[in-house]
This record gives structure tokens, C-alpha cells and sequence, in this order.
């Protein structure tokens, strides 16, 4: 139990003259679930590349097996036993289950040398590991048809079945629900048993403590500290992660509620949702929780023009509007933070400062030609307001940390001046000290007068944010709660009613 | 979607019927005789040449009230050899192919003759001897041009030459004709030859470039088709070089005439599509009826220039 | 996702093919003394002009994330249009050139808007259009070249400006244009977005129909110019004029650096390309090198930059 498996000692790594990763060390052993926490931009992604070969250090040991890791090519690391469990999950869709656990490895499983492929045989043997691995997913079916959840567990079979002896996870749990996540954890309390090391990473505290034997913190791509997860509490760990002390997540409400800005009413899809109706008044957040399928983001799909709802109207100012595609969403002053940050969020090759105002840009134009002078201007503003952090507005995207990201979509939409802003699961993905912020811009922006949507699969997040509370289940309106009366019981009752 | 799809299948549906009935043959009977029916497949649609032949071929079907049908073969020897398994299925007298290839349209000459149906090659030739072969030697043609330039440079001079596509039969027997020229008379240097792949804007482009290459070293361009030849001219007079240096090339086609009445190409060489595509219908037709042919009809080539030009006008 | 093998040479790809032109351009300069010369310059800008008008054109639509298949024959359609009109004395010079244009511009505006309503993949609406283009060309001309063209519809291909080629100056004054489209407007910011990202672009409140609907009509109007281009230079408007084009031109995009997967790309990048690939057929027909050898080094040039260009790219 106690025996070191992996060891990592003096990494360094810079990206053109920036330290990405200074001095950071690492010890796992096995049959343990070891955190990685650290902000995002922390280091923690660099480190876990560098971990699986993706990326070459600039100086510093790899120890796996008491042997020191001299080639680290992906190719070389995946065969000794290590492996990584994507957030993006790396499958191939028309494939069947069992031919992608297989993926590659082919010629061992079938028993054939010579090239013919024996589908039955794998496909035998995928059902016979995820029966052993107590997952249960038809191992025939092709792997477009399975959930987030189940590819997830498709992605840890594949690991456990190349004999994968450290798995990172990085935030598994972010697309999948609480019933699955359980399933995720009795299945890594298993592997754990097995002698299996999890390197795991997360931004959910309470999974944290759940599930981790040991946390290592990273801060600014430098190594803080590590400590048994039993030394720890929320308040002292986040302070390590951020190196202050944060007392208060949420912000107090305190902006004054004005007139009605948007209504809805009697909205309906059909098979995702009906009957949805509310209102949101200036200053005033709304927040919108249920679980997963509940019809949260369809519904705000539909009142931004993405998917248009079937039927039921929308008002803005009293006045009703006919919303057929994003265009008109914004033409009335409406905003839409997508949850999907990187499908409908940002355009990877571009910069920072293109992406700010690509929702915006005839502000910042003379008849049909950008003034750059002007866009600069903005943007310079914006990445102040919205406290970016990027090298300079030329930066691409893509280079940024999660929580930065969100900071640039959520600058793209509120460069359109929304009147209505909606923010579907805006902390997703970004760490504790991000987050905070954003909790403070949303407040920020109540202030200003704009009526905020929030929807949020987190409690905590959403009863201390918003001024009233929709909740929604099976794509159904069950209830609107005042901040008062709400509490996560209720919530959850009238979630799963 | 589904709805326009299916507006999309009626729509090409009823074009194809529509070519299709435009191509109905009305060779039945007209006034009871059977007419005979005579296919033939050219080498492309698209040159001009070809279609000259082909119009001859069409003018002189009518005049012996024979039926005419023509296909394209679109420079692919598979479908001319395709085609003419088609015409064989249809029943037709005679074939007449204006080959694709030498080697690979050769196919198409056997199953014809296994089929005892009589088929004449038209203006090029396969490895498989045909019925009858209506054309001219190619190899001639360039004898005749480079003759032409060894009389106007007396002897002595730089020649380039311009090849069409290589490794088509054409290029290779106009170069083989060429070349022969220039053995004869040492006096001749050639400086430089290169594809113009039987193109206009390409052979402007490499007239360009051997302009810059040798200047007023050149002292004549031999351009195997006309077409070449035209865009070498281009390329000369917009350097100012015409009237130093003497461009010859072969084929007659109706633009080049008119430069060489102009004056700015020297000389042509005059392929005679016309005896072409009527002799080619003619042996079509003999051999069909069983009547005597000729087994190889050459029709000579004639040099064009200003002082003969007006036998070729039109 | 960066690699060692890849990091190492990173940087290079940016510059990697004004690099390589440099560097071929010094080479040729020194074997051959005729290559750097004025007139040979001038040479080589008005053999590239056409190739770059089109390489132009599909530039922009590649940014979208789209592709063109049918330039070759929109400059065939365009140049047999062009010279039907321009026989001496019957219009005035304005009336085939704008009727090329206008051409070429339905064309293109026939492409966008079977792409963006129907929904079929640009590769093969466009594919669709090249061999109806080609057709058009065959009909429109009956299947011969259209010559005997006025003096001054000649001009635009044969002409001398202040001692600058016709072309020239066309290609010079569609590069600044381009580039201004591409840089300086929302058009053109709106191209990168849609290429980038359609899902996220469409979100963002961009009407990317009308985005792609610019791009292929944008990409006919160049085809036009380069078709009215070509027949005013062979004097001669041909119905199987520009086969292969398609393929130069998307060639010289790609060589500049502009990805097949949409999104990035720039018109600078394209006309070096496009240079590129002139300097290289210039250079090897001075040094009188077998057609057969030139286009085996044109090939390998196409896979080199754009090996370079992979290596090169930051996709961390």
C-alpha cells in the first residue's frame, strides 16, 4: 500500500520565456487516489501532458517504477502502464464498444498474427472485462449511442485493460450525473483495490474529500504542498489553491430590482420541455436548477433562437417577439453564455481581442471596415473590466486557462449591451478563485440593470446567487422558489417530483 | 427535405428521358429500305479538328443516305473501347474509331473484326490492323514544316521545338519527323524543346520563358499544333520578336490561317479533315455493302503559307 | 497538441515559405543569370497573375472551412462570355468584360446558394459545378475557340501600363483589395469565425449563410477576372480553357499557409504561393528541365510546405 509507484522531481517548463511549471514535484503510490488541485493556469494540464508524453520538460525526473523515464514518447509511457482519461473523450463513434477498448491491440486479443481481425473474439472478451470491471454497457453496441457517463466508463475500461498501473482523471464528473458519478467511484474504489494508482483532478470540493487518499496543490506552476486528505477542509485547502483566505463565495445580492424585462410564457419543445413560464425583472437574477435532462439548456436555447421553441411567447419590454435564430435574440438585446464553451463559445484560431468582439463588431466599425484603433481600445477595456489574464489581446484563445476563456465569452456577449443575459453553467470547468470572480461580475452586472439567467447543476452556487429560483424536472416547471424559502432539500424535492 | 428530394429525382428523371428520346434513332425505314446504320467514336468532341472530321463524316453520311451515329469518346480509350462494344451490341454495318490511343484503343479494332463488322480508323492509328485506315502519316507533317524552316533559314539557324503531350501518338511521330529534318542538316541547332501540352496559355508561357532563356538567339519555333503555335506568336509579338523569328506548326485550323494572312505565323501545315471524314465514310460504306475499298487511304499533308493561302479559306 | 518533434520547429512554419521563396529565388538567381532580370520578373508576374486571382478567390472560401472545385470553369464559361461580346467593332470594351464578371459572379452566387440551402458538403456542390461549367463552356462556343477579339479587349491581357504588364497591375490592385476584405472588414473577420467555428460563430449572431453566400461569390467574380484575363491573353476565348486550374490555385493557398480545415490563412501567404509556383515553372523551363521533372517538383513542393506548415503550427 505504501510502495511508490511514479515519482516526478524538479519539473520545469516554460512556454516562450513563461514558466508554465517551476520545481514541481510529485509522488504517487499505489493504490492510492492522489488530487491534483491548483486554479486553472495553476499548471496542472502542462504537468499532466508532460506526465503522459504529450509534452517534453525542460529539465527534470520522471521515476516510474524505481526506473527513471528516459524515452517519454506517448507510445512509450501508454505501454508501461500509464494512462489518461480525457476531458474531451477520445472515442471513435462508429465503432462498437468492445473495438474501441480494443483499439489497437487487435492482433493480441484476436490470437491471430497475420492481420485478420476476429470481432467476435474481442467483443467476447470486452463483455467478460466489463462484466469483471462491474460496468454494464452492451459491449456490441457502437459508441455514438452511449452517454457522456458511459464513455467515460468505455475510456477506464479501455486503461484498466492495457493494464494501466496510474490513470489520471481529469474532471471526470464534469458532464455526468450524480447517480453515474457514484458508479465512478465504487468503480475507482475497485481499481484502488487492485493496486491501481489515480492521479485524479477536480474543481468539485466535495468529491475531493470523497474520494482522495492524498492532495497535492499546485499554485502558479509552482508545487505548494502535499497532505492526507484527512488533514484537510474545504476552507484550508481552497486557501492553499488561492493562497488567501476566501470566506464568502457569493457575493450579496444587492441590486434593486427594476421592471419586468423579459417574459415568458407557456413555452414549449416538443420531448424537451412545456408549459415554461416566468419573468425576469431588471437587476434581478433568476436561477434555473435541475438535473441533468431536466430541459435547462434547451430552454434557454430556445428563448436565445439556437433551437427555437415549437410553441408559447416571449416577451421583451411587454412587447412580444418572434426569436428564429440567434441574430434576433441579439437584435432584442438578448445574451447567451453556452455551457458548451468550446463548441459554441469561442473561435479557436483566434484571438482574444477578435473573439471579444465578434459578437459586436459593427460597434466598432467605420461603414464596412474595422477601426482598429477603436476595437483595441475596447477590448484593452474588457480585459481590464473582466480582469483576463492573457499576455496581451493578441493572444490566441486557446492559450488561456478555462476560467479565462469563460471571462472572453462572457466579455464577447456583454459587449452586445444584452438587456438579458442568460449564463448556463458559467463555473463550469474553472477553479475556485475564477469562479469568485464570476460570481462577482454577475453580481456586477445586476447592479447595471441587466435581468441574469443563471442555470447551474450546482446547489450551492445557484442558492447563493440568485434572487428566485425556477426549478425544473423532466422538462417540466415545478416550482419557483423565493431566496428565502429555498434550500437544497427543496430544490432536490422538487427536482426529482 | 424528403420532398425536395424527391422534386430533385423527378426533375433528373425527366432530363434523362429528355436526352434520351432526343437519341432515339430514326433509322428504321423511311421509305421501306433499310438504311445502314454506321457508328463512329471520335477521340474528343472538344478539339477542333476532330469535330471537323466529324462534321465531314455527318455531311457525307447524308449524301450517301447512310445513318450516322457519333460518339465521344472524351480522350479515354476505355470508352471508346466501351462504345464500340456497344455499337457491336447494337448491330451496326460498319465502325468508324478515331482512335484514343495506339496500344489501348487496339481492343476495340479486334472485337469489331470478331464480330465480322467492318471498322475504319480515322486519322490515327492502332497496333491492331482495322479494315481500312483513313488518315495521314503524321511523321510527314513535321517533315514538311521543318523542311519549310531549313528553306527560309538556308541551312543555318537555332531551332526550338514544341512538343504536344508526350508520349502521344502524334508527338511522337511529328517529333520523329522533325528530328529527321534536323539530322539531315547539320546547320540546324535545336536549342531547346519542351510540352506545351498542345496548349495555347502554356505555350505563351514557355515561349515567354525561352525568351528570356535565349533572346533573339532563336532563329525559328517549330510548334507541333497550331494551337501552340498561335500562342507563340502571341508571346513573340508582345517581345517584339515576330518578324526575327519564324514559327511554323502544323494542323491549319481556321485562326491560323487567318495569321498566316496576317503574317504573323509563317507557315501552316493542312491536315485535310475533310478527305478525312468523307473517304473514312466512304470505305464505311463499301465495306458494309461488300463492295471493293482501299485498304490504307493517305491523304496528303499540304504546307500553307501567305502565297497558297487562299486555296484553304474558306 | 504539441509535440517535442513539432515544438523544435515551431516558428518556422510562419515564415517557413516567404523562407523557402527567398531561398529559391537566391538559388535560381545564382544559377541562372537570366532569372533575375526585369523583364524576366515582369514575366513571371503576368504568368502568375491568373493562377493568383483564382488562388485569391479560394483563399477566402477555405477560410470558411469550404472549397471550390468549379474555377477552371468558371474561367472557361466566363472567358467564351467575355469574347462572345468582344469581337472588333461591336461593343464597347465595358460590355463582354462586364458580362464575364456578371457570369462568373452567378456562378459563384449558384454555388453559395446550393451550399448553404441544401446542405451538401461545398466539395461536391462545387464538383457538380465544374463539369456543368465545363459544359456551359461547350455549348456557349459550340465546341470551338472564339477568336478575332478587339484590339482593346486585348489589351487586358497583352497590355503595357507605365511600362507594367496589364496583369500586373490587376493582380496588385485584387491582392490590396483582398487583403482589405479579408483584414480590414467584418466580412472578412466574420470568414476566420466561420471557418473556426460554425457552431460557435452562428451563436455569436452571424448570419453565416450570408457569410459563405459572399465567399462563393466573392471566389466567381475572381474566377471571372482571371477568365476575361486569360482570353484577352491567348486573344482566343476556349471552351476547355482552365482544366486543372482548380488545383493550382487551391495549391498555392494551401502553400501560403492556408489550413484545408478552415480558419486560419492569409492573402499574403497565397500570393507567395502562388509565386512560388511560378517562380518554380519560370525557373525550370529556363533551365530547359523536362516538363515530367517539373511537375514531380511542384508535387513535392505542395507536400514540403505543407509538412513545414504542420510542424510549424502552434496547436498547443
Amino acid at each position: 500500500m505504501t510502495e511508490t509507484i511514479l515519482q516526478i522531481k524538479n519539473l520545469t517548463k516554460s512556454f516562450s520565456g513563461i514558466k508554465a511549471l517551476d520545481d514541481v514535484q510529485l509522488t504517487i503510490k499505489k493504490g492510492e487516489v492522489h488530487a491534483l488541485m491548483g486554479e486553472n493556469g495553476a499548471g496542472k494540464s502542462t504537468f499532466m501532458k508532460i506526465l503522459i508524453g504529450l509534452l517534453n520538460p525542460d529539465s527534470g525526473e520522471i521515476i516510474y517504477d524505481g526506473n527513471i523515464i528516459k524515452d517519454n514518447s506517448v507510445s512509450e509511457i501508454s505501454k508501461r502502464g500509464i494512462s489518461m482519461i480525457h476531458q474531451e473523450i477520445l472515442i471513435i463513434p462508429e465503432l462498437t464498444v468492445a473495438q474501441n477498448i480494443f483499439l489497437g491491440r487487435e492482433r493480441e486479443i484476436s490470437g491471430n498474427k497475420n492481420g485478420w481481425l476476429n470481432d467476435k473474439n474481442i467483443a467476447v472478451k470486452a463483455t467478460e472485462f466489463l462484466r469483471e470491471l462491474g460496468v454494464d454497457i452492451d459491449a456490441n453496441i457502437k459508441m455514438k449511442y452511449l452517454s457522456v457517463a458511459q464513455m467515460q466508463m468505455v475510456e477506464i475500461a479501455k486503461a484498466v485493460s492495457n493494464n494501466a498501473r496510474v490513470i489520471i482523471m481529469d474532471e471526470p464528473t464534469s458532464a455526468i450525473s450524480d447517480k453515474e458519478v457514484s458508479t465512478l467511484f465504487r468503480i475507482i474504489k475497485d481499481l484502488k483495490s487492485k493496486g491501481v494508482a489515480i492521479i485524479y483532478i477536480s474543481h468539485k470540493m466535495d468529491e475531493i474529500f470523497e474520494i482522495s487518499d492524498t492532495i497535492t496543490v499546485l499554485r502558479d506552476g509552482k508545487y505548494i504542498a502535499t497532505k492526507n486528505a484527512s488533514e484537510l477542509d474545504k476552507n484550508s485547502l481552497i486557501a492553499m489553491m488561492v493562497g488567501r483566505e476566501i470566506n464568502n463565495m457569493f457575493p450579496e445580492p444587492v441590486a434593486e430590482k427594476g421592471k419586468i424585462i423579459l417574459s415568458v410564457k407557456s413555452l414549449n419543445k416538443k420531448g424537451k420541455f412545456a408549459g415554461i413560464s416566468f419573468e425576469v425583472h431588471a437587476g434581478e437574477i433568476l436561477g434555473i436548477s435541475g438535473l441533468m435532462g431536466a430541459g435547462r439548456t434547451e430552454i434557454a436555447e430556445a428563448i436565445y433562437g439556437l433551437s427555437p421553441a415549437d410553441g408559447g411567447v416571449i416577451f421583451i419590454n411587454g412587447q412580444e417577439i418572434k426569436i428564429k435564430s440567434p441574430r434576433d435574440a441579439v437584435s432584442y438585446g438578448i445574451g447567451y453564455v453556452s455551457e458548451d464553451r468550446k463548441r459554441l463559445g469561442f473561435i479557436p484560431q483566434l484571438s482574444v481581442s477578435k473573439n471579444l468582439t465578434l459578437a459586436s463588431l459593427s460597434k466598432h466599425c467605420r461603414g464596412i471596415f474595422i477601426d482598429n484603433q477603436k476595437e483595441n481600445k475596447a477590448v484593452d477595456q474588457m480585459i481590464s473590466d473582466l480582469k483576463i489574464k492573457t499576455s496581451g489581446r493578441n493572444q490566441k484563445v486557446t492559450h488561456l486557462s478555462g476560467g479565462n476563456q469563460q471571462k472572453v465569452v462572457i466579455g464577447k456577449v456583454l459587449a452586445t449591451l444584452p438587456k438579458v443575459l442568460i449564463l448556463d453553467e458559467p463555473t463550469r470547468g474553472v477553479d475556485v478563485g475564477a469562479k469568485f470572480e464570476i460570481y462577482k461580475l454577475i453580481n456586477n452586472l445586476a447592479v447595471q440593470g441587466i435581468a441574469i439567467i443563471m442555470i447551474s447543476s450546482e446547489l450551492p452556487e445557484i442558492l447563493g446567487i440568485s434572487d428566485r429560483i425556477l426549478v425544473l424536472s423532466k422538462g417540466v416547471q415545478t416550482a419557483i422558489l423565493s431566496r428565502s424559502e429555498a434550500t437544497q432539500e427543496l430544490i432536490m424535492k422538487y427536482s426529482i417530483q | 427535405m424528403k420532398l425536395n428530394f424527391f422534386y430533385s429525382f423527378v426533375f433528373l428523371a425527366s432530363v434523362l428521358v429528355g436526352c434520351n428520346q432526343s437519341n432515339k434513332s430514326e433509322s428504321e425505314t423511311k421509305d421501306g429500305a433499310k438504311k445502314l446504320v454506321i457508328g463512329s467514336t471520335m477521340l474528343s468532341m472538344q478539339n477542333e479538328f476532330v469535330v471537323n472530321v466529324s462534321d465531314e463524316m455527318e455531311a457525307k453520311a447524308k449524301e450517301l443516305g447512310v445513318e450516322l451515329i457519333t460518339v465521344d469518346a472524351e480522350r479515354s480509350a476505355l470508352k471508346q473501347v466501351e462504345q464500340v462494344e456497344s455499337f457491336i451490341a447494337q448491330g451496326v454495318d460498319a465502325i468508324v474509331m478515331n482512335p484514343c490511343e495506339v496500344e489501348a484503343s487496339s481492343p476495340a479494332v479486334k472485337l469489331a473484326l470478331d464480330a465480322k463488322i467492318p471498322i475504319i480508323n480515322v486519322n490515327s492509328e492502332t497496333t491492331a490492323k482495322p479494315t481500312s485506315f483513313v488518315g495521314s502519316d503524321d511523321v510527314e507533317s513535321a517533315r514538311i514544316a521543318m523542311n519549310y524552316i531549313v528553306k527560309k533559314l538556308g541551312g543555318k539557324g537555332n531551332v526550338i521545338m514544341m512538343h504536344g503531350y508526350m508520349g502521344q501518338a502524334a508527338q511522337i511521330k511529328r517529333d520523329k519527323g522533325a528530328k529527321e529534318i534536323l539530322k539531315a542538316n547539320p546547320g540546324l541547332k535545336l536549342l531547346a524543346e519542351q510540352s506545351g501540352e498542345w496548349d495555347r496559355a502554356k505555350a505563351m508561357s514557355l515561349t515567354e520563358n525561352w525568351i528570356q532563356s535565349y533572346g533573339t538567339k532563336i532563329n525559328a519555333i517549330f510548334a507541333q499544333n497550331d494551337e501552340m503555335g498561335l500562342g507563340v506568336v502571341k508571346a513573340l509579338e508582345a517581345a517584339g520578336l515576330k518578324d526575327k523569328i519564324i514559327v511554323v506548326s502544323i494542323d491549319a485550323i481556321p485562326d491560323a490561317l487567318q495569321a498566316v494572312k496576317k503574317g504573323t505565323l509563317d507557315a501552316t501545315v493542312y491536315q485535310n479533315a475533310k478527305q478525312q471524314g468523307s473517304k473514312a465514310i466512304e470505305n464505311a460504306v463499301k465495306a458494309a455493302k461488300g463492295e471493293a475499298f482501299e485498304k490504307e487511304v493517305l491523304i496528303p499533308f499540304q504546307l500553307v503559307t501567305k502565297e497558297n493561302l487562299n486555296e484553304f479559306l474558306k | 497538441m504539441e509535440n517535442k518533434f513539432t515544438s523544435r520547429f515551431r516558428g518556422i512554419g510562419q515564415y517557413g515559405i516567404f523562407l523557402a521563396f527567398v531561398i529559391i529565388c537566391l538559388t535560381l538567381a545564382l544559377s541562372t543569370p537570366k532569372f533575375f532580370t526585369v523583364s524576366n520578373l515582369m514575366n513571371i508576374g503576368t504568368q502568375v497573375s491568373i493562377n493568383a486571382l483564382l488562388a485569391f478567390g479560394v483563399t477566402f472560401v477555405i477560410i470558411t472551412g469550404g472549397i471550390d472545385l468549379s474555377l477552371g470553369s468558371m474561367v472557361a464559361v466566363t472567358g467564351v462570355l467575355a469574347a462572345s461580346f468582344a469581337h472588333p467593332d461591336t461593343y464597347p470594351i465595358i460590355v463582354p468584360v462586364f458580362i464575364g464578371l456578371v457570369g462568373g459572379l452567378a456562378i459563384g452566387a449558384f454555388n453559395g446558394l446550393v451550399i448553404t440551402k441544401s446542405k451538401v458538403p461545398p466539395f461536391i456542390v462545387t464538383l457538380g459545378t465544374m463539369t456543368i461549367g465545363r459544359g456551359l463552356a461547350l455549348i456557349l462556343s459550340n465546341g470551338r475557340p472564339i477568336s478575332n477579339l478587339s484590339d482593346s479587349f486585348n489589351f487586358i491581357g497583352g497590355g503595357n501600363l507605365f511600362g507594367i504588364p496589364f496583369p500586373i497591375i490587376i493582380l496588385i490592385l485584387a491582392f490590396f483589395i483582398c487583403s482589405a476584405i479579408l483584414n480590414k472588414t467584418i466580412l472578412g473577420r466574420y470568414m476566420y469565425a466561420v471557418g473556426g467555428n460554425e457552431p460557435a460563430a452562428r451563436a455569436s449572431g452571424i448570419r453565416v449563410n450570408h457569410v459563405k453566400m459572399w465567399v462563393y461569390t466573392i471566389c466567381g467574380l475572381l474566377s471571372a477576372v482571371g477568365g476575361i484575363l486569360l482570353t484577352s491573353r491567348i486573344t482566343t476565348g476556349q471552351p476547355n480553357a482552365g482544366a486543372g486550374f482548380e488545383l493550382d490555385a487551391i495549391a498555392a493557398a494551401i502553400i501560403g499557409g492556408t489550413s484545408t480545415s478552415g480558419g486560419t490563412g492569409t492573402m499574403t501567404g497565397t500570393l507567395i504561393g502562388a509565386l512560388l509556383i511560378g517562380v518554380i515553372s519560370n525557373s525550370l523551363d529556363l533551365l530547359n528541365v523536362t516538363s515530367y521533372y517539373q511537375q514531380v517538383v511542384m508535387g513535392a513542393i505542395i507536400i514540403g510546405a505543407v509538412v513545414l506548415d504542420s510542424m510549424g503550427k502552434d496547436k498547443n
